[in-house]
Protein backbone atom coordinates (compact mmCIF):
# COMPACT_ATOMS: atom_id res chain seq x y z
CA UNK A 1 0.00 0.00 0.00
CA UNK A 2 2.74 2.46 0.92
CA UNK A 3 4.47 1.54 -2.34
CA UNK A 4 1.35 2.51 -4.27
CA UNK A 5 1.20 5.85 -2.44
CA UNK A 6 4.91 6.54 -3.07
CA UNK A 7 4.45 5.66 -6.74
CA UNK A 8 1.43 7.95 -7.03
CA UNK A 9 3.28 10.77 -5.27
CA UNK A 10 6.20 10.34 -7.66
CA UNK A 11 3.85 10.35 -10.68
CA UNK A 12 2.62 13.80 -9.67
CA UNK A 13 5.72 15.32 -8.07
CA UNK A 14 8.43 14.36 -10.56
CA UNK A 15 6.92 16.06 -13.67
CA UNK A 16 6.47 19.21 -11.54
CA UNK A 17 10.13 18.98 -10.49
CA UNK A 18 11.13 18.55 -14.15
CA UNK A 19 9.23 21.78 -14.96
CA UNK A 20 11.15 23.51 -12.18
CA UNK A 21 14.42 22.02 -13.48
CA UNK A 22 13.70 23.45 -16.96
CA UNK A 23 13.06 26.82 -15.28
CA UNK A 24 16.45 26.58 -13.55
CA UNK A 25 17.96 25.60 -16.91
CA UNK A 26 16.55 28.71 -18.65
CA UNK A 27 17.63 31.02 -15.84
CA UNK A 28 21.10 29.51 -15.73
CA UNK A 29 21.39 29.92 -19.51
CA UNK A 30 20.37 33.57 -19.20
CA UNK A 31 22.89 34.21 -16.41
CA UNK A 32 25.66 32.64 -18.51
CA UNK A 33 24.74 35.06 -21.31
CA UNK A 34 24.78 38.02 -18.87
CA UNK A 35 20.99 38.37 -18.97
CA UNK A 36 18.43 38.34 -16.15
CA UNK A 37 16.30 35.59 -17.65
CA UNK A 38 12.68 34.52 -17.20
CA UNK A 39 10.96 33.67 -13.88
CA UNK A 40 11.69 30.25 -12.41
CA UNK A 41 8.14 29.07 -13.19
CA UNK A 42 8.35 30.09 -16.88
CA UNK A 43 7.96 26.51 -18.29
CA UNK A 44 4.66 26.20 -16.39
CA UNK A 45 3.43 29.54 -17.76
CA UNK A 46 4.36 28.42 -21.29
CA UNK A 47 2.51 25.13 -20.93
CA UNK A 48 -0.50 26.81 -19.33
CA UNK A 49 -0.71 29.32 -22.17
CA UNK A 50 -0.36 26.66 -24.88
CA UNK A 51 -3.26 24.66 -23.43
CA UNK A 52 -5.43 27.79 -23.53
CA UNK A 53 -4.75 28.56 -27.18
CA UNK A 54 -6.97 27.76 -30.13
CA UNK A 55 -7.05 24.08 -31.12
CA UNK A 56 -5.88 23.86 -34.68
CA UNK A 57 -4.18 20.99 -36.50
CA UNK A 58 -2.89 20.45 -40.02
CA UNK A 59 -4.50 16.99 -40.19
CA UNK A 60 -6.09 14.34 -37.99
CA UNK A 61 -3.05 12.03 -38.03
CA UNK A 62 -0.95 14.77 -36.44
CA UNK A 63 -3.29 14.93 -33.44
CA UNK A 64 -3.23 11.14 -33.00
CA UNK A 65 0.55 11.05 -33.09
CA UNK A 66 0.81 13.90 -30.56
CA UNK A 67 -1.56 12.04 -28.23
CA UNK A 68 0.34 8.77 -28.80
CA UNK A 69 3.64 10.47 -28.04
CA UNK A 70 2.51 11.98 -24.75
CA UNK A 71 0.70 8.78 -23.65
CA UNK A 72 3.71 6.56 -24.44
CA UNK A 73 6.15 8.89 -22.67
CA UNK A 74 3.81 9.04 -19.69
CA UNK A 75 3.52 5.24 -19.65
CA UNK A 76 7.31 4.89 -19.79
CA UNK A 77 7.70 7.25 -16.86
CA UNK A 78 4.82 5.60 -14.95
CA UNK A 79 6.41 2.15 -15.37
CA UNK A 80 9.65 3.60 -13.98
CA UNK A 81 8.00 5.52 -11.12
CA UNK A 82 5.90 2.60 -9.90
CA UNK A 83 8.91 0.31 -9.66
CA UNK A 84 8.50 -1.47 -12.98
CA UNK A 85 10.99 -2.94 -15.41
CA UNK A 86 13.56 -0.45 -16.76
CA UNK A 87 13.75 -2.22 -20.12
CA UNK A 88 9.97 -1.96 -20.63
CA UNK A 89 10.11 1.75 -19.78
CA UNK A 90 13.04 2.18 -22.19
CA UNK A 91 11.26 0.60 -25.14
CA UNK A 92 7.97 2.40 -24.47
CA UNK A 93 9.84 5.73 -24.31
CA UNK A 94 11.51 4.84 -27.63
CA UNK A 95 8.06 4.21 -29.14
CA UNK A 96 7.07 7.67 -27.90
CA UNK A 97 9.97 9.20 -29.81
CA UNK A 98 8.90 7.26 -32.90
CA UNK A 99 5.37 8.71 -32.56
CA UNK A 100 6.91 12.19 -32.39
CA UNK A 101 8.84 11.56 -35.62
CA UNK A 102 5.73 10.10 -37.33
CA UNK A 103 3.76 13.19 -36.30
CA UNK A 104 6.41 15.33 -37.99
CA UNK A 105 6.25 13.12 -41.12
CA UNK A 106 2.44 13.38 -41.29
CA UNK A 107 2.58 16.95 -42.58
CA UNK A 108 4.00 17.95 -45.95
CA UNK A 109 6.19 20.70 -44.52
CA UNK A 110 9.82 20.32 -45.60
CA UNK A 111 10.96 21.45 -42.15
CA UNK A 112 8.71 18.87 -40.51
CA UNK A 113 10.10 16.11 -42.74
CA UNK A 114 13.69 17.13 -41.98
CA UNK A 115 12.89 17.36 -38.28
CA UNK A 116 11.35 13.88 -38.29
CA UNK A 117 14.37 12.34 -40.02
CA UNK A 118 16.71 14.08 -37.61
CA UNK A 119 14.62 12.90 -34.65
CA UNK A 120 15.09 9.31 -35.87
CA UNK A 121 18.83 9.93 -36.17
CA UNK A 122 18.89 11.21 -32.58
CA UNK A 123 17.14 8.05 -31.47
CA UNK A 124 19.77 6.06 -33.38
CA UNK A 125 22.50 8.01 -31.59
CA UNK A 126 21.42 7.92 -27.95
CA UNK A 127 19.26 4.79 -27.56
CA UNK A 128 22.12 2.24 -27.88
CA UNK A 129 24.04 4.16 -25.20
CA UNK A 130 21.02 4.42 -22.90
CA UNK A 131 20.24 0.74 -23.49
CA UNK A 132 23.76 -0.34 -22.57
CA UNK A 133 23.74 1.90 -19.48
CA UNK A 134 20.44 0.36 -18.36
CA UNK A 135 21.85 -3.09 -19.12
CA UNK A 136 24.99 -2.53 -17.04
CA UNK A 137 22.90 -1.02 -14.21
CA UNK A 138 20.58 -4.02 -14.19
CA UNK A 139 23.42 -6.50 -14.51
CA UNK A 140 25.28 -4.98 -11.57
CA UNK A 141 22.13 -4.67 -9.49
CA UNK A 142 20.85 -8.14 -10.27
CA UNK A 143 17.41 -6.88 -11.28
CA UNK A 144 15.92 -4.52 -13.84
CA UNK A 145 13.05 -3.52 -11.55
CA UNK A 146 13.46 0.15 -10.65
CA UNK A 147 12.34 -0.35 -7.02
CA UNK A 148 14.99 -3.06 -6.52
CA UNK A 149 17.79 -0.47 -6.65
CA UNK A 150 18.97 0.09 -3.08
CA UNK A 151 22.71 -0.14 -3.50
CA UNK A 152 25.21 2.60 -4.26
CA UNK A 153 26.52 1.88 -7.77
CA UNK A 154 28.35 5.16 -8.31
CA UNK A 155 31.81 3.83 -7.41
CA UNK A 156 31.31 0.72 -9.55
CA UNK A 157 29.95 2.45 -12.65
CA UNK A 158 31.50 5.95 -12.83
CA UNK A 159 32.24 5.71 -16.57
CA UNK A 160 28.68 4.60 -17.37
CA UNK A 161 27.41 7.73 -15.58
CA UNK A 162 29.72 9.95 -17.65
CA UNK A 163 28.44 8.17 -20.77
CA UNK A 164 24.99 9.60 -19.92
CA UNK A 165 26.16 13.17 -20.64
CA UNK A 166 25.52 13.06 -24.44
CA UNK A 167 22.24 11.21 -23.79
CA UNK A 168 21.08 14.04 -21.51
CA UNK A 169 22.26 16.63 -24.05
CA UNK A 170 20.18 15.00 -26.79
CA UNK A 171 17.05 14.50 -24.68
CA UNK A 172 17.25 18.05 -23.28
CA UNK A 173 17.57 19.33 -26.88
CA UNK A 174 20.80 21.13 -26.11
CA UNK A 175 23.62 22.26 -28.38
CA UNK A 176 25.72 20.67 -29.95
CA UNK A 177 23.12 17.89 -30.33
CA UNK A 178 19.86 19.88 -30.76
CA UNK A 179 19.65 18.95 -34.42
CA UNK A 180 15.99 17.75 -34.57
CA UNK A 181 14.68 20.96 -33.01
CA UNK A 182 17.29 23.27 -34.55
CA UNK A 183 15.62 26.65 -34.21
CA UNK A 184 17.75 28.68 -36.62
CA UNK A 185 18.03 25.99 -39.31
CA UNK A 186 14.69 24.22 -39.54
CA UNK A 187 12.46 26.37 -37.26
CA UNK A 188 12.13 23.86 -34.40
CA UNK A 189 11.89 20.86 -36.76
CA UNK A 190 9.57 18.21 -35.34
CA UNK A 191 7.40 20.83 -33.62
CA UNK A 192 7.07 23.14 -36.63
CA UNK A 193 3.56 22.14 -37.77
CA UNK A 194 2.08 21.89 -34.28
CA UNK A 195 0.34 24.78 -32.60
CA UNK A 196 -1.56 25.64 -29.42
CA UNK A 197 -2.87 22.75 -27.35
CA UNK A 198 -1.19 20.03 -29.41
CA UNK A 199 2.19 21.73 -29.09
CA UNK A 200 1.51 21.82 -25.34
CA UNK A 201 0.84 18.07 -25.39
CA UNK A 202 4.21 17.42 -27.08
CA UNK A 203 5.98 19.66 -24.56
CA UNK A 204 4.36 17.69 -21.74
CA UNK A 205 5.50 14.47 -23.41
CA UNK A 206 9.03 15.87 -23.45
CA UNK A 207 8.78 16.52 -19.69
CA UNK A 208 7.86 12.86 -19.12
CA UNK A 209 10.73 11.72 -21.34
CA UNK A 210 13.14 13.86 -19.32
CA UNK A 211 11.64 12.48 -16.10
CA UNK A 212 12.48 8.95 -17.28
CA UNK A 213 16.04 9.81 -18.40
CA UNK A 214 16.83 11.73 -15.21
CA UNK A 215 15.24 8.85 -13.31
CA UNK A 216 17.85 6.49 -14.80
CA UNK A 217 20.61 8.85 -13.63
CA UNK A 218 19.28 8.89 -10.07
CA UNK A 219 19.57 5.07 -9.91
CA UNK A 220 23.37 5.38 -9.78
CA UNK A 221 23.36 6.72 -6.25
CA UNK A 222 21.67 5.31 -3.20
CA UNK A 223 22.27 5.40 0.54
CA UNK A 224 20.73 3.77 3.59
CA UNK A 225 19.58 7.09 4.99
CA UNK A 226 16.64 8.31 2.88
CA UNK A 227 17.63 11.98 3.29
CA UNK A 228 21.22 11.45 2.13
CA UNK A 229 19.92 9.25 -0.68
CA UNK A 230 17.54 11.94 -1.95
CA UNK A 231 20.17 14.68 -1.55
CA UNK A 232 22.73 12.66 -3.51
CA UNK A 233 20.24 11.88 -6.28
CA UNK A 234 19.23 15.56 -6.57
CA UNK A 235 22.88 16.61 -6.60
CA UNK A 236 23.67 14.27 -9.51
CA UNK A 237 20.68 15.63 -11.48
CA UNK A 238 21.65 19.25 -10.79
CA UNK A 239 25.26 18.59 -11.83
CA UNK A 240 23.99 17.08 -15.08
CA UNK A 241 21.73 20.08 -15.76
CA UNK A 242 24.61 22.47 -15.05
CA UNK A 243 26.89 20.51 -17.39
CA UNK A 244 24.21 20.50 -20.11
CA UNK A 245 23.74 24.27 -19.86
CA UNK A 246 27.51 24.86 -19.84
CA UNK A 247 28.05 22.69 -22.93
CA UNK A 248 24.99 24.25 -24.60
CA UNK A 249 26.41 27.74 -24.17
CA UNK A 250 29.97 26.94 -25.19
CA UNK A 251 29.50 24.82 -28.32
CA UNK A 252 27.95 25.28 -31.76
CA UNK A 253 25.49 22.81 -33.28
CA UNK A 254 27.22 19.90 -34.95
CA UNK A 255 26.19 17.96 -38.06
CA UNK A 256 23.91 14.92 -37.79
CA UNK A 257 26.56 12.38 -38.82
CA UNK A 258 28.99 13.87 -36.36
CA UNK A 259 26.38 13.62 -33.60
CA UNK A 260 25.72 9.91 -34.26
CA UNK A 261 29.44 9.12 -34.42
CA UNK A 262 30.46 11.12 -31.34
CA UNK A 263 27.58 9.96 -29.15
CA UNK A 264 28.05 6.31 -30.05
CA UNK A 265 31.85 6.38 -29.81
CA UNK A 266 31.91 8.31 -26.51
CA UNK A 267 28.89 6.67 -24.87
CA UNK A 268 29.36 3.06 -25.98
CA UNK A 269 33.15 3.34 -25.54
CA UNK A 270 32.98 4.47 -21.92
CA UNK A 271 30.24 2.01 -20.98
CA UNK A 272 32.09 -0.93 -22.56
CA UNK A 273 35.35 0.05 -20.80
CA UNK A 274 33.39 0.15 -17.55
CA UNK A 275 31.91 -3.26 -18.31
CA UNK A 276 35.31 -4.77 -19.14
CA UNK A 277 36.88 -3.35 -15.97
CA UNK A 278 34.07 -4.92 -13.93
CA UNK A 279 34.61 -8.27 -15.65
CA UNK A 280 38.37 -8.24 -15.05
CA UNK A 281 37.87 -7.18 -11.47
CA UNK A 282 35.16 -9.57 -10.30
CA UNK A 283 37.07 -10.15 -7.05
CA UNK A 284 37.05 -6.42 -6.23
CA UNK A 285 40.83 -5.85 -6.21
CA UNK A 286 40.77 -2.44 -7.98
CA UNK A 287 37.54 -0.99 -6.60
CA UNK B 1 -5.37 33.12 -12.61
CA UNK B 2 -5.35 31.46 -16.02
CA UNK B 3 -5.13 34.82 -17.77
CA UNK B 4 -2.25 35.87 -15.51
CA UNK B 5 -0.25 32.74 -16.28
CA UNK B 6 -1.08 32.85 -19.98
CA UNK B 7 0.04 36.44 -20.44
CA UNK B 8 3.40 35.73 -18.84
CA UNK B 9 4.47 33.80 -21.88
CA UNK B 10 4.06 35.88 -25.06
CA UNK B 11 5.94 34.29 -27.95
CA UNK B 12 6.99 36.53 -30.79
CA UNK B 13 6.91 36.30 -34.55
CA UNK B 14 8.87 39.02 -36.31
CA UNK B 15 8.09 39.60 -39.99
CA UNK B 16 9.78 42.07 -42.32
CA UNK B 17 7.36 43.27 -45.03
CA UNK B 18 9.95 45.27 -46.96
CA UNK B 19 11.51 47.34 -44.21
CA UNK B 20 14.92 49.02 -44.61
CA UNK B 21 16.13 46.77 -41.71
CA UNK B 22 16.34 49.74 -39.34
CA UNK B 23 13.33 48.63 -37.28
CA UNK B 24 14.35 44.97 -37.64
CA UNK B 25 17.65 45.71 -35.95
CA UNK B 26 15.79 47.38 -33.09
CA UNK B 27 13.48 44.36 -32.76
CA UNK B 28 16.52 42.09 -32.55
CA UNK B 29 18.06 44.45 -29.99
CA UNK B 30 15.24 43.41 -27.63
CA UNK B 31 16.82 39.98 -27.28
CA UNK B 32 20.25 41.30 -26.25
CA UNK B 33 21.42 41.33 -22.60
CA UNK B 34 20.76 45.09 -22.39
CA UNK B 35 17.00 44.83 -22.98
CA UNK B 36 16.48 41.08 -22.40
CA UNK B 37 12.75 40.65 -23.08
CA UNK B 38 12.94 37.05 -21.90
CA UNK B 39 12.38 38.63 -18.46
CA UNK B 40 8.72 38.86 -19.53
CA UNK B 41 8.78 35.29 -20.87
CA UNK B 42 9.06 36.52 -24.45
CA UNK B 43 10.86 34.23 -26.87
CA UNK B 44 11.41 34.76 -30.58
CA UNK B 45 9.81 31.71 -32.19
CA UNK B 46 10.11 32.58 -35.92
CA UNK B 47 7.07 30.37 -36.51
CA UNK B 48 3.50 31.73 -36.87
CA UNK B 49 2.01 28.51 -35.47
CA UNK B 50 3.85 29.00 -32.16
CA UNK B 51 3.49 32.78 -31.97
CA UNK B 52 1.19 34.99 -29.88
CA UNK B 53 2.44 38.48 -30.74
CA UNK B 54 3.28 39.51 -34.30
CA UNK B 55 5.89 42.28 -34.54
CA UNK B 56 5.55 43.56 -38.12
CA UNK B 57 7.99 46.01 -39.69
CA UNK B 58 7.96 47.67 -43.12
CA UNK B 59 5.30 49.33 -45.32
CA UNK B 60 3.94 45.98 -46.69
CA UNK B 61 5.02 45.72 -50.31
CA UNK B 62 2.51 44.25 -52.76
CA UNK B 63 4.64 41.11 -52.97
CA UNK B 64 4.57 40.51 -49.21
CA UNK B 65 0.85 41.30 -48.80
CA UNK B 66 -0.40 37.73 -49.28
CA UNK B 67 2.43 36.35 -47.14
CA UNK B 68 1.47 38.66 -44.29
CA UNK B 69 -2.16 37.52 -44.56
CA UNK B 70 -1.02 33.87 -44.53
CA UNK B 71 1.12 34.41 -41.43
CA UNK B 72 -1.74 36.20 -39.67
CA UNK B 73 -4.16 33.37 -40.49
CA UNK B 74 -1.69 30.70 -39.36
CA UNK B 75 -1.30 32.26 -35.90
CA UNK B 76 -3.74 30.64 -33.47
CA UNK B 77 -6.08 32.88 -31.41
CA UNK B 78 -5.81 34.81 -29.10
CA UNK B 79 -3.16 36.87 -30.90
CA UNK B 80 -1.91 40.45 -31.04
CA UNK B 81 -0.44 42.48 -33.90
CA UNK B 82 2.05 45.31 -33.28
CA UNK B 83 3.11 47.54 -36.17
CA UNK B 84 6.71 48.62 -35.48
CA UNK B 85 7.93 51.90 -36.97
CA UNK B 86 6.52 54.65 -39.19
CA UNK B 87 6.42 52.50 -42.34
CA UNK B 88 4.40 49.77 -40.66
CA UNK B 89 2.10 52.28 -38.93
CA UNK B 90 1.07 54.33 -41.98
CA UNK B 91 3.68 53.81 -44.69
CA UNK B 92 4.45 57.50 -44.77
CA UNK B 93 8.11 57.39 -45.88
CA UNK B 94 6.74 55.64 -48.99
CA UNK B 95 3.91 58.12 -49.63
CA UNK B 96 2.46 57.72 -53.16
CA UNK B 97 4.69 54.77 -54.02
CA UNK B 98 3.14 52.37 -56.54
CA UNK B 99 4.46 49.18 -54.90
CA UNK B 100 3.38 49.36 -51.25
CA UNK B 101 0.10 48.93 -49.34
CA UNK B 102 0.89 51.89 -47.03
CA UNK B 103 0.86 50.26 -43.61
CA UNK B 104 0.09 46.95 -41.94
CA UNK B 105 -3.47 47.98 -40.97
CA UNK B 106 -4.49 48.11 -44.65
CA UNK B 107 -3.95 44.33 -44.79
CA UNK B 108 -4.57 42.83 -41.32
CA UNK B 109 -6.09 44.27 -38.10
CA UNK B 110 -3.46 46.02 -35.96
CA UNK B 111 -3.72 46.41 -32.17
CA UNK B 112 -0.81 48.76 -31.44
CA UNK B 113 1.33 51.18 -33.39
CA UNK B 114 4.93 52.04 -32.46
CA UNK B 115 6.10 55.40 -33.87
CA UNK B 116 9.67 56.25 -34.86
CA UNK B 117 12.01 55.92 -37.81
CA UNK B 118 13.42 53.66 -36.70
CA UNK B 119 11.42 52.87 -33.57
CA UNK B 120 13.52 52.70 -30.41
CA UNK B 121 13.73 49.34 -28.58
CA UNK B 122 12.35 51.09 -25.47
CA UNK B 123 9.28 52.10 -27.48
CA UNK B 124 8.77 48.53 -28.72
CA UNK B 125 9.07 47.21 -25.16
CA UNK B 126 6.55 49.83 -24.02
CA UNK B 127 4.17 48.66 -26.76
CA UNK B 128 4.63 45.01 -25.84
CA UNK B 129 3.97 45.67 -22.15
CA UNK B 130 0.81 47.60 -23.10
CA UNK B 131 0.01 44.80 -25.53
CA UNK B 132 0.18 42.20 -22.78
CA UNK B 133 -2.68 44.07 -21.04
CA UNK B 134 -4.73 44.01 -24.26
CA UNK B 135 -3.86 40.38 -24.83
CA UNK B 136 -5.10 39.54 -21.33
CA UNK B 137 -8.50 40.98 -22.27
CA UNK B 138 -8.50 38.84 -25.42
CA UNK B 139 -7.72 35.70 -23.39
CA UNK B 140 -10.59 36.54 -21.02
CA UNK B 141 -12.95 37.04 -23.98
CA UNK B 142 -11.84 33.75 -25.52
CA UNK B 143 -12.65 32.00 -22.22
CA UNK B 144 -16.21 33.27 -22.20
Amino acid sequence: MTDAITGLAMLIAVPLLIGLLLGIDRRLTARMQNRVGPPLLQPFYDLWKLFGKERRAVNQAQVSFAAASVLLQFTAFAVFATGGDLLVAFFVSGAGNLALALGAFSSRSAYGQLGGQRELLQVLAYEPVLFLVIFILGWQNGSFLSDAFGENLLYLLPLALIAMVPVVLITMQKSPFDIATAHQEIVSGVYVEYSGTYLGLLKLGHWFELAFVFGIITLFFSADDIVISLLGKSLIVLVFVFLAVLIDNSTARTTRGDMVFKTLAFGLGLTIINLVLLWIDVSGAIW
Amino acid sequence: MREDAATRSPWILHFDTGSCNGCDLEVWALLTPRYDVERFGMVNKANPKHADILLITGPVTKKSEQRLINLYNQTPDPKLVIACGDCASNGVPFLDCYNVCMGVDKVIPVDLYVPGCSCRPEAIMDAVVKGIGMWKKKVEEADR
